[in-house]
């Protein structure tokens, strides 16, 4: 290349990535921004005109499916942080020769279809089906109990559905911890829970931080969970634009609602983000 | 400068990048520029896509009278300059490729593809239990030749007219060259121009045998869009072992005792007309007022959790599993539930009215086969077709002669000592065609405006989340 042009190099090796944002997540943007400032209706056609106040009326008309998202979203991370760190570290420091076995089992799952995965839950989960009707039989609970149609379903199923995505990323982080590292914490006259909450704690913390984000954001917007596993109280903000764009054609409002759930959603990790600190993110 | 902004940039971005060698970096006003500009442009082009234009098939206060053909209609094409149509591009654009792709004039002698893709509700054709196939496909395929492509991949109006609706409106094939839809979608489809016109010249089995009480239906005056499939009642379904005492009326789906077993439709139109009915009020003359006392009554016992959920399809296995008591149901559904999963449930038609639906046969705009769709639409307006058809589903067939048919092979399997299949006939010869009584306490639906539908919906929402 001639050395006047080098200067291209760099923006050149962006370019396939670039262009794919470009097409496939800036061009979307800026069409879903526009259709949420337009009016009007199928038959009569759309126009653009600068309706700001749909926002307000959106956020409005949906605030309580907003914030039960979230708060769902927030139980479910945590759900999966509880249940996911143990796991993690089991695979990590006690795995042994059979880490990629475990890891394998870990993702087993992810080789059925997600809608798959959920309706089996709903099947597991039934009234009266083999798990629920034989307790029933033998009396341990009262034929009106159920799980389906409540929040714990449906937050059973996301827990569920989204473990592994908090799982790997702990693992990674764990796994590159420095064993000496810990070594050296036990010679420093700490216990076994000091060591693990000075030292491996903080330094999984990446590993904390990406499967927390990865976990929260698609669980905020998930719809199939509530929609097969809940009911009427527990619809998700997923739910809510899927039967304004679907249902409704009410394409203006789903848009914005779409906005303003990412806005929600980048307000929040840019505020994780500043707790965790960034130093703790970039550590190696 | 420019070196200067590479350098604070190398430093922010950690160790080591101040380093290489220094490349020239736009400044940061340059790049702001880029982005601003280019996002202008796109917007630009996504206005420009779609500048308002007239309604072609006549104004949306009077739909479904076919004022104006698809074919007049003015179109001004997008004058985008990169070519880019946002999202819900303008229908007129859809009418004007829906115009051009008419009924094909060419009459009977107009030669199939060889092909066809039917697009079609769960439970709504003959199945082979063992072998997966569908006789009755097949003896199209032989009688015509025509290869016919069966997809089960519509489960609600509203759902599939969202799937289809983008390629109809920039006038792509959508992959479907027959499909089934509702009466009030083909209402709605016909008023976009979405669907081809049909040649009846092409159609002599319909002209001959088709029900008057089918002919010219409210939704789509001559059949100019469609031809009809099956038809049932919107009623309400009921587990007696359940319930423990039999159901009349609407109002008892809003009965405490039955709190969380309940199921209403999630299409709206469906459960607002019921409720409608419920408050004496016919849908057709149904005014805002009334759509808003529908909300009145349904909202309270839904936030208290009256209602288990609200359902499409799905409710039918909820129905058979006993998970929900009491239901709204189509009758054709408790039909085969009572023949093949749950000979408990019992349909009926409450006392305030129910309502007739009638699903339709009908060739989206931009089909690539529309004569084998008009071959395939004139063989299930034969009798013998037709009544296999009913004898596996249990709808209520719009060919005249079915039900004599039907009565008549219960009593010849009967005569031939196969109890089990005369049994079968004859609770479909019972359940699936309406009696005189119920069919007088069946009431029309509403065709909403656009407006209207806006509000009802609206409303809707309002009882369907929380």
């Amino acid at each position: 290349m001639p050395r006047r042009l080098r200067w291209l190099t760099p923006y050149l090796f962006l370019l396939p990535g670039g262009l794919w944002l470009l097409a496939f997540f800036v061009v979307p943007m800026i069409v879903m921004a526009s259709v949420s400032l337009q009016e009007g209706s199928l038959g009569a056609g759309y126009t653009l005109t600068w309706n700001f106040p749909i926002y307000g009326e959106v956020l409005n008309s949906w605030a309580t499916q907003i914030i039960r998202s979230l708060w769902y979203a927030l139980i479910v991370t945590l759900l999966t942080l509880l249940i996911g760190y143990p796991i993690a570290y089991t695979i990590a420091f006690r795995g042994g020769r059979a880490k990629n076995i475990l890891l394998l089992l870990v993702i087993l799952p992810f080789f059925t279809a997600f809608i798959i995965r959920t309706l089996s839950w709903k099947l597991i989960l039934a009234d009266n089906g083999f798990l629920f009707g034989s307790l029933k039989e033998l009396g341990l609970l009262e034929p009106a109990f159920r799980v389906l149609a409540t929040p714990v379903a449906v937050i059973s199923g996301l827990t569920y559905n989204f473990l592994p995505f908090m799982v790997l990323p702990l693992y990674v982080a764990l796994e590159k911890i420095d064993p000496h590292l810990i070594e050296a914490g036990n010679d420093l006259y700490a216990s076994r829970l000091q060591t693990f909450l000075r030292v491996t704690l903080p330094l999984s913390m990446p590993g904390v931080f990406a499967g927390s984000l990865l976990v929260f954001i698609p669980a905020i917007g998930d719809f199939v969970n509530a929609a097969i596993l809940g009911s009427r109280d527990t619809t998700m903000i997923g739910n809510v634009i899927q039967r304004l764009f679907i249902q409704n054609t009410a394409y203006p409002e789903a848009a914005a609602l779409g906005f303003v759930l990412m806005a929600a959603v980048l307000v929040l990790v840019a505020v994780y983000a500043r707790w965790v600190g960034a130093e703790a993110l970039t550590r190696g | 400068m420019h070196d200067s902004d590479w350098q604070q940039t190398g430093r922010q971005a950690g160790a080591g990048a101040g380093d290489r060698e220094v490349e020239r970096a736009w400044p940061r006003w340059q790049r702001l520029v880029a982005i601003a500009s280019m996002a202008v442009l796109v917007t630009a082009c996504g206005i420009a896509g779609q500048s308002p234009q007239p309604d072609a098939t006549g104004s949306t206060d009077d739909p479904g009278m076919g004022t104006a053909s698809p074919t007049e209609t003015v179109v001004s094409s997008p004058t985008s300059g990169a070519g880019e149509t946002a999202a819900p591009t303008d229908p007129a654009a859809a009418t004007a490729t829906a115009g051009a792709t008419e009924a094909p004039t060419s009459g009977p002698s107009a030669s199939p593809d060889g092909q066809l893709s039917f697009a079609n509700w769960p439970l709504y054709i003959d199945i082979d239990e063992e072998t997966g196939g569908y006789s009755t496909l097949e003896k199209f395929q032989e009688e015509t030749g025509i290869a016919v492509t069966y997809a089960e991949d519509i489960n609600d109006n509203s759902e599939f007219f969202g799937q289809l609706q983008p390629d109809l409106a920039a006038g792509n094939p959508t992959g479907y060259d027959l499909i089934v839809m509702s009466d009030w979608m083909i209402e709605r489809m016909g008023r976009l121009g979405y669907l081809q016109e049909l040649d009846h010249g092409q159609l002599p089995n319909f002209s001959a045998n088709a029900e008057d009480l089918f002919r010219n239906p409210w939704y789509d005056p001559d059949n100019r869009y469609s031809v009809p499939w099956q038809a049932g009642l919107v009623g309400i379904a009921y587990n007696p072992t359940l319930t423990g005492r039999p159901i009349t009326t609407f109002d008892d789906l809003l009965d405490p005792a039955f709190a969380g077993r309940v199921g209403l439709f999630s299409e709206m139109i469906d459960t607002m007309s019921l409720t409608l009915l419920s408050l004496g009020v016919e849908p057709a003359n149904a005014t805002q007022e009334d759509a808003e006392r529908a909300r009145d009554k349904l909202l309270e016992p839904a936030q208290q959790g009256q209602f288990r959920n609200f359902y499409g399809n799905d409710y039918y296995d909820a129905l058979a599993a006993g998970d929900l008591a009491i239901s709204m149901a189509w009758s054709g559904d408790i039909s085969q539930m009572k023949l093949y999963d749950n000979a408990d449930i019992e349909f009926i038609v409450p006392e305030s009215g129910g309502l007739m639906f009638v699903d339709n046969m009908a060739i989206p705009s931009t089909s690539e086969h529309p004569v084998d769709a008009h071959m395939m639409m004139d063989f299930w307006y034969d009798v013998d077709n037709a009544t296999t058809l009913t004898e596996y589903i249990g709808y209520f067939s719009p060919v005249r002669g079915v039900p004599d048919r039907v009565r008549e092979d219960a009593q010849t399997a009967r005569d031939e000592g196969d109890e089990e299949w005369a049994d079968q006939l004859e609770v479909i010869a019972d359940t699936a065609f309406p009696s005189e009584e119920q069919l007088s306490n069946i009431f029309p639906y509403k065709i909403l405006n656009e407006e209207e539908e806006r509000v009802w919906n609206q409303l809707f929402n309002e009882v369907i989340t929380d």
